[in-house]
């Protein structure tokens, strides 16, 4: 048995790198993984721990004198058992080889945490423990030479690849985040203007049926004030009229009974 | 040194990675049930708000698919092998393994 093991960090808070782990495959530096399924996946709510079983599908050239070992296939299977822990904080991914495994066996254990010095950052640790099981010594020893030399390779591959999902991902929950932001803006804005314009509308009808009301008293009430004043003065006129014909009237008769003691010499007669 | 870059071989309409099943003819149902579980556990899971998963529905459709498909493909008898030796409920580690449970 042989042991690989490598600790690096990441540039990314652990909640993105847990969330980018569901979205690892494919990209571009792993292209040998093909296919991941989840085949089970339990919640449990007093530990908060999401535990997920993955079948992990790989096609990898295997060295000549190998495949005349194990036959021609070249896809090969992977469970995985993937534990995230909210409360401590780890997501810890344990697989398995199912494929050669009667030749080969790799172990593989790996533990994201949050670095304690910096939340921006998660610290990645990888173990792996690879056991070869043919019968010869030498066989074995350059099955398991191989096999390290390899797991260090795609190791690292698998490293760059994951950087190039996160950094995809990162910026799409950015702008995500971003247009939400804007759309949420956007949505407040309009709110507020809807209200503005309905409270307008609703003060300008107010005031156009108190202007409209206003109007139409103040015409009634001229109107009114007008045909009183139209009647009074007619009636004051007529009446005026009619001291004017009575007045003429008088002064006619005075004037008549005038002109007929003058014609009589009424006053010549009493001047005597 | 390589530079990651951002092209991927499958990508949905609405832009989103899709990665594959290993049997074709779950592709579809996989990637709704993936789509359902990521915005879950980045919205709901990761922020303490559900502890239960919604996304259950979707993934009895996707199992159904993935059954048949590990019957059809031969795969049930290495499934069963594996998960004796590092069983689900035991966190995936294998049988007399001496890694402590944390």
């Amino acid at each position: 048995m042989k042991l690989y093991s490598s600790e690096h960090h990441f540039d990314y808070p652990w909640t993105t790198i847990t969330a980018a782990n569901w979205q690892k495959y494919p990209n571009e530096m792993s292209s040998h993984v093909i296919g991941v399924d989840v085949l089970r996946r339990e919640v449990y709510p007093e530990t908060k721990i999401l535990r997920t079983e993955r079948l992990i599908t790989c096609k990898q050239p295997v060295p000549k004198w190998l495949s005349m070992l194990t036959g021609g296939d070249n896809i090969s299977y992977v469970r995985e058992v993937s534990e995230v822990d909210l409360v401590n904080r780890t997501l810890t991914l344990r697989s398995n080889n199912m494929t050669m495994n009667h030749l080969l066996s790799v172990y593989e254990v790996v533990v994201y945490r949050p670095d304690p010095e910096d939340p921006n950052r998660t610290i990645f640790k990888q173990e792996a423990e690879i056991t070869a099981y043919a019968s010869f010594r030498r066989l074995c020893d350059k099955i398991e030479d191989f096999s390290v030399e390899r797991f260090g390779q795609n190791a690292l591959k698998g490293k760059i690849g994951f950087e190039g999902v996160l950094h995809y991902l990162d910026s799409e929950w950015i702008e995500n985040r971003y247009l939400k932001h804007v759309r949420k803006e956007l949505n407040v804005v309009t709110q507020e203007a809807t209200e503005i314009v309905s409270d307008v509308t609703k003060k300008t009808s107010v005031i156009l049926s108190e202007v409209n009301e206003l109007t139409s008293e103040v015409i009634s009430e001229v109107a009114g004030k007008t045909s009183g004043a139209i009647q009074e003065v007619s009636e004051k006129t007529s009446s005026v009229l009619s001291e004017v014909t009575d007045i003429t009237s008088k002064t006619n008769s005075v004037l008549y009974q005038v002109t007929r003691l003058v014609k009589g010499g009424i006053f010549r007669g009493s001047n005597d | 040194m390589l530079t990651p870059h951002t092209t991927y071989q499958k990508i949905d309409k609405m832009g989103n990675i899709l990665s594959a099943s290993f049997a074709p003819e779950c592709d579809e149902k996989k990637a709704t049930y993936d789509a359902c579980f990521n915005s879950w556990y980045t919205e709901k899971f990761l922020a303490g708000k559900s502890i239960t998963n919604e996304c259950e529905e979707l993934w009895h459709e996707y199992k159904e698919c993935i059954d048949i498909a590990l019957v059809k493909r031969g795969m049930v008898k290495m499934m069963e092998e594996a998960r004796e030796e590092a069983s689900f409920e035991n966190s995936g580690i294998p049988q007399n393994h001496d890694e402590a449970k944390k």
